[in-house]
């Protein structure tokens, strides 16, 4: 069953069209590369998903839901992660704090509640502990719960960003370029640990130029090239696509 | 003993917010108590009651702007119109409606909680330069309304006679008595404030301040969270101005300007953003500062500013957290040492 | 006696005073065109303008004109120090300690004003006499002919340094793309160096021409920098041009203002002003280069 299904999306910016009627769908429980030449689109159509924007035409639905122009937060409550490609981890707060502040929204509280500490919440935040740390051992990260996470190596800080979206317990997690920059070891343990979620049944949607890490672990791949959708298909047939190739060897126009 | 004595100072320091913050209440917060409430013993004079009474009363407006500034990082550089509106609601209700102390001290809250919805709305949508200017300028508008509306608040000369705040039968007429009074209610408030931040909701602030995207991945509603804090801090600001008006007798425009504003964000971004004692020390230590300037006022205010940029360029994260930070790791180095010649041996 | 009858008269206050906050206008957004940096301490540099001129005309025995440029040339000289001092050593500082930095300044400056010169207001005399002249019925003092005059001055010196001199066509450049210009060997730091002389020359002038038509004390900078950032973001935040159109437009407003509502409430209406476009239209009148509608 199709858990994200984007029909006729087009995005313009002042004239300049960023996408050009894109359709795709994802499946449930499947992991999906988005792949593409710099400047293909990848990059807005994740915001267009995640609601940092709207489309200036076509509809995105969710679970069925029409999510299209729904605020970020909006969305991310009906239950869609993501990552960012530049890394956007708090760095003013610890590792554990990270991820119970991605825990948000399934804590109950609010201003008032939290700031007489009605029993709930007290209740509330040590159950919320447990599952943090439980997190963190899954991406290795316990040992330095209590750490700033400004402390954290890059590669650390993209794998917090993941527990963070994880938190959320998301149906849908939208990963944008997580292999980038990432030594090979670090691109291993990063599939190893993106397959352990599809298996534990979050669909994935990645955005990736580590074309070696998106052919591993991808169910199906989709093709963007200067706004469009070029190919949608199992990683081999995308392989030998020729389209792909000539786009990928073509130096983008522009 | 000499590790001892590091150790003490460091104490009295505001605590930098990098450790997990789990408990409400920690050892040296009976240290803190204790201090309070034995100062008045060691120093017995009413001019030094005077003065803590000023600075908790600027604690609790710097405490509530730590929770927009240092936490959620927004700027506001307008927060003395909502102390205003506590003192003046205050003032009215108490002098021309004869509402009890009590009465009027939860009124004033209420009128700077709405006043600060209904400007938050429309207001907190701006971000940087932009906010702290919306802000100065919805002060300045305040100050305007106070001084025209004669017929209200007195208009330049403010209204007088403001009785003592009194509570169950108690007036709080003495300096001494007003010093408990407002540090009494400076802890509650600190308690409240404490509490928010180590729950979610204090981690959903410190996310916004960090970046606002990320906070609304997961959830955050970014619009909501910033104006529910902005109402917070004004109603603690409303509140101490309700305080300053019952123990200053009166409420006049002079006191609630941009001055006032730009003083309570040097507090706040002085005694560290993202700390609630940090504010707290750097009220006390300002109040004490102007008071003993008082006399050379010419002199003082250049002063205050070339002393407040070159804080700005050497301790941008606060005094409070930069030199707590060395300590802990002088004191740990001292340790480490000791340790190693205990081996030696 | 309806209000309406004063309008001419009020409309020729307004297009002088216009004329000034044109250029305190001008004088934000040319640094913030080079840094980002919104300069609190802008206002200061016209209440020192006045303030520097009236003191070396009284304490030091200058002549008006001598005293009137050594006073330009000194404001010039606190800029460069403001950047120095101030804005460079914070310049990899967060925005939020920047503004608050030039705070400081702006307190620092007023009061230390206050202390050298005193709290009284200062006057200069008129450019050209005190008699108004009278041109279509309404009353004009010669000066505020001055102050128009002088303002397209400036604004065409300043058209011809951007176009004409390398030094400006470096300035435009930093500002429209600072890692192209950066690449192309332009300092950065430089820029802004220049970009505070030019908005303290350009503050320091204004404040000289319209001493004489209202006074100056240590305290008139504050609101008077105010009122000019609300003109720059009407006009259209980031553009010399909306500068000028909003400093002209919120001095008439302002004026006519006077006509319709009590005369106190005159400096509310900036305000409100400022409020109402950052709520409805932050952009400005003009559309801003700065201001990405998607997030506001």
């Amino acid at each position: 069953m199709s858990l994200l299904v984007l029909d006729t999306i087009s995005k313009s910016y002042d004239g300049v069209r960023a996408l050009n009627r894109v359709s795709l769908t994802v499946r449930a429980g499947t992991i999906k590369g988005l792949i593409g030449p710099n400047g293909a689109g990848k990059t807005t159509l994740f915001h267009l998903i995640s609601g940092m924007e709207s489309p200036s035409s076509g509809t995105i639905s969710f679970r069925g839901v029409d999510i299209t122009g729904k605020a970020p937060h909006e969305i991310a409550a009906l239950g869609v992660g993501r990552t960012f490609q530049t890394i956007q981890t708090w760095g003013n707060m610890t590792v554990v704090e990270n991820i119970l502040a991605g825990m948000h929204t399934r804590i109950r509280g609010n201003f008032l509640s939290c700031g007489f500490w009605l029993p709930w919440i007290h209740k509330g935040e040590k159950g919320a502990l447990q599952e943090a740390k439980r997190i963190l051992e899954f991406l290795g990260l316990l040992g330095r719960w209590k750490w700033s996470a400004s402390q954290l190596s890059f590669g650390q800080q993209k794998m917090l960003e993941l527990g963070r979206a994880l938190a959320m317990r998301p149906k849908l997690l939208l990963l944008d370029e997580p292999a980038a920059g990432l030594t090979p070891a670090e691109v291993k343990k990063l599939s190893e640990k993106v397959c352990q979620l599809r298996d534990q049944g979050i669909t994935i949607l990645v955005v990736e130029h580590h074309l070696g890490m998106v052919m591993d672990v991808a169910d199906d791949i989709a093709v963007l090239h200067n706004g469009e959708l070029i190919a949608d298909d199992t990683p081999e047939a995308v392989k030998k696509n020729p389209r792909v190739i000539e786009a990928y060897l073509t130096i983008a126009g522009g | 003993m000499y590790t001892g004595g590091l150790w003490l100072i460091s104490l009295i320091l505001p605590d930098p917010h990098l450790p997990y913050r789990k408990e409400l209440i920690k050892k040296r917060d009976f240290l803190y108590l204790g201090a309070l409430l034995l100062l008045p013993l060691i120093f017995p004079n009413p001019h030094f009651y005077y003065v803590m009474v000023l600075a908790g009363i600027y604690a609790v407006l710097s405490v509530g702007l730590s929770l927009f500034l240092g936490y959620a990082g927004q700027i506001s550089l307008g927060h003395a119109a909502f102390f205003g509106i506590g003192a003046y609601t205050t003032a009215i209700l108490t002098t021309q409606y004869g509402v009890t102390s009590v009465g009027a001290f939860g009124m004033a809250a209420a009128a700077a909680t709405a006043a600060a919805y209904l400007i938050g709305k429309p207001i907190l949508k701006l971000k940087g330069y932009f906010l702290a200017l919306a802000t100065l300028g919805f002060g300045e508008i305040f100050l305007v309304m106070v001084r025209e509306a004669r017929g209200l608040t007195g208009g330049v000369s403010g209204i007088f006679g403001v009785p003592w705040f009194s509570a169950a039968g108690f007036t709080f007429d003495t300096s001494l008595k007003q010093y408990y009074l407002v540090w009494g209610v400076l802890i509650g408030l600190v308690l409240f404030a404490k509490n928010l931040v180590r729950s979610k909701m204090g981690r959903a602030l410190l996310a916004v301040a960090a970046s606002e995207d990320a906070a609304a991945s997961v959830g955050i509603n970014v619009a909501r969270v910033k104006l529910g804090v902005f109402v917070i801090s004004a109603a603690f600001a409303g509140l101490a101005g309700s305080l300053f008006a019952g123990v200053m007798s009166t409420a006049s425009p002079d006191a609630f300007g941009l001055g006032l504003s730009v003083l309570i964000v040097m507090m706040v971004i002085i005694g560290g953003m993202g700390t609630l004692y940090g504010p707290i020390f750097a009220a006390i230590f300002l109040t004490w500062l102007m008071d003993v300037l008082g006399g050379y006022q010419e002199y003082s205010l250049p002063l205050f500013g070339v002393v407040f940029i070159l804080l700005l360029i050497f301790f941008p994260d606060g005094v409070g957290t930069r030199l707590n930070a060395r300590l802990i790791y002088l004191i740990s180095y001292w340790g480490r040492k000791r340790r190693r010649e205990r081996v030696d041996r | 006696m309806t209000p309406w009858v004063y309008i001419p008269q009020l409309l020729a206050t307004g297009i002088t005073m216009g004329a000034i906050y044109a250029l305190v206008a001008l004088g934000f957004v040319t640094i913030v065109r080079a840094s980002q940096i919104l300069n609190f301490a802008q206002g200061e540099f016209v209440m020192l303008g006045g303030v520097l001129t009236f003191f070396f005309i009284t304490g030091a025995g200058f002549s008006y004109p001598v005293a009137a440029l050594v006073a330009v040339i000194s404001v010039v000289i606190i800029g460069f120090l403001l950047h120095l001092l101030v804005v460079y050593p914070l310049r990899k500082a967060s925005a939020l300690i920047v503004l608050m930095a030039t705070l400081g300044a702006s307190i620092v400056l007023s009061n230390t004003s206050a202390l050298l010169f005193g709290t009284l207001p200062k006057t200069l005399p008129s450019f050209s006499g005190e008699q108004p002249l009278e041109i279509g019925g309404v009353l004009i003092a010669p000066q505020s002919l001055w102050v128009l005059g002088a303002t397209f001055f400036l604004l065409l010196v300043l058209h011809l340094l951007a176009r004409r001199t390398l030094l400006g066509k470096a300035m435009e450049a930093s500002s429209t793309d600072p890692l192209g210009a950066d690449l192309a060997g332009i300092s950065r730091n430089l820029m802004v160096f220049f970009a505070f002389g030019v908005s303290a020359g350009m503050g320091s002038i204004a404040g000289v021409l319209v001493t004489p038509l209202f006074y100056t004390s240590y305290s008139a900078g504050t609101l008077l920098g105010l009122k000019g950032f609300i003109a720059a973001v009407l006009g259209g935040w980031g553009k010399n041009s909306g500068a000028i159109l909003g400093g002209f437009a919120l001095g008439i407003v302002e004026s006519l203002s006077v006509a319709f509502i009590p005369a106190g409430y005159k400096d509310g209406v900036a305000f409100v002003i400022l409020l109402l476009i950052l709520y409805f239209r932050p952009k400005g009148i003009l559309g801003s280069p700065f201001i990405d509608s998607r997030r506001w």
